[in-house]
């Protein structure tokens, strides 16, 4: 359902309706993907509203807005997004331009890179956390990188 | 030069009054035209057709939404202006497009404020509100790009400009209801799991807005498009952009 500006109409009847220009010009919306707790998703995910991650995505997850993925949802994929609060289990490497949420009930295997980064106690990392906007020693690296030793224990809490 | 196609349920003496006003109001306004009646079997489109080449420029739809699904999914690459009058219980799309119901649609058709809308295309034909496919083993392949599964049946729902109304469960009081948005098709998907021996149990439901999709089956399935019932074993549904003329109010939703 939408409104236009007036385009004369020259498909005919049964042809299959050509995707116009238009449609790659996403309208800004306020819309809402929900993926439900017993479904899943295989392959590039993406959504130009906010995405709510309640069941199981692999492949890749792509959104220009807010990604939520609740407690016992499953993330089996490359996750870039706006920003992000996360509550469930994601397997993946994650590129979060603005913030990121990690709340007590998270799991996260993969490597981070985000400008807002907020850990709740409880929450389990296993990767590289990295963030722009700042310089360490003579080399003009934009980014701070925290590796984590390979006897300490995949845990960051606190 | 406006043509009226009336539903047939309009013939009740319950909504005799409102039709009488009705078309005093359109006289007044010098906007009345020939009135048609739509039977079981009529073919809107061909009607339509008729009267377009004896000179009609707006084509008014009368009744309620299975009689705007129902002349809209036939005739929706008419050329001509459609306009609705909502008379009667069932008008969801009329408040969408932001006519009242009853007398006061007059106003808002003579004020001839134009918007093209888009409508969904399904195989090989057209549906306007709303598109159901009941409760089967489905795979759902969106935009070509990402793939839709549940453990057992599930139900999807294409919301194109009737909105959909729904309740967790049977103890649900709180209505719910998915609003169609603009520009692109708004699936929703609710998997089935089995509880007891006969019984399903609806889960939470999935949203995803989309602007191509295709559903397909192991077994045929039951698709109802606009009130119409078929058995498909492949849909494809697409959204068709800036298909039809169509007198809307100033409240309209999009």
């Amino acid at each position: 359902m939408i409104f236009q500006r007036p385009v004369p109409k020259i498909a005919e009847e049964n042809n299959e309706p050509e995707v116009s220009e238009r449609s790659h010009q996403h309208v800004q919306d306020e819309v809402e993907t929900v993926v439900g707790p017993s479904v899943n998703v295989e392959g590039d995910f993406a959504s130009e509203g906010n995405i709510v991650v309640k069941g199981t995505v692999s492949g890749s997850v792509f959104t220009s807005k807010h990604l939520t993925v609740e407690m016992g949802a499953k993330i089996f994929a490359n996750v870039r997004a706006g920003s992000a609060t996360i509550a469930g289990e994601v397997r993946g490497s994650m590129k979060i331009k603005e913030s990121l949420e990690l709340v007590s009930t998270s799991r996260v295997v993969g490597d981070i890179d985000v400008k807002n980064l907020k850990i709740e106690s409880g929450a389990l990392i296993y990767g590289k956390i990295t963030m722009p906007g700042i310089e360490v020693g003579e080399k003009s690296v934009k980014t701070k990188t925290f590796r984590k030793a390979e006897d300490a224990a995949p845990q960051f809490a606190g | 030069m406006y043509v009226y196609i009336y539903d047939n349920f309009l013939r009740q003496k319950n909504f005799l009054s409102t039709i009488h006003s009705m078309e005093v109001i359109l006289t007044d306004y010098g906007i009345a035209g020939k009135i048609l009646r739509l039977q079981n079997y009529t073919d809107s489109k061909a009607v339509i057709e008729d009267e377009i080449k004896r000179g009609a420029k707006t084509i008014v739809i009368v009744g309620n939404d299975a009689t705007f699904g129902q002349i809209l999914s036939r005739s929706a690459t008419c050329d001509c202006a459609f306009g609705f009058l909502p008379v009667g219980p069932n008008n969801t799309i009329a408040e969408v497009l932001g006519i009242p119901v009853g007398v006061p649609a007059c106003t808002v058709l003579s004020r001839r404020r134009k918007e093209f809308l888009d409508v969904g295309w399904m195989n090989n034909r057209y549906f306007v509100s709303q598109l159901r496919v009941m409760p089967a083993k489905l795979e759902v392949i969106y935009d070509e790009r990402f793939k839709v599964t549940a453990v057992d049946k599930m139900e999807v729902i294409v919301c194109n400009l009737q909105p959909f109304f729904w309740k967790r469960d049977k103890k649900d009081r709180e209505q719910r209801v998915v609003h169609p948005q603009d520009g692109k098709l708004e699936a929703f998907i609710r998997p089935l799991t089995k509880s007891g021996w006969w019984g399903y149990n609806y889960e939470e439901p999935s949203i995803f807005p989309f602007e191509e999709m295709i559903i397909t089956g192991k077994e045929p399935f039951a698709v109802e498009a606009d009130g119409k019932l078929s058995k498909e074993i492949k849909v494809k549904i697409k959204l068709a952009h800036s298909k039809v003329e169509m007198i809307v109010g100033r409240d309209r939703k999009f």
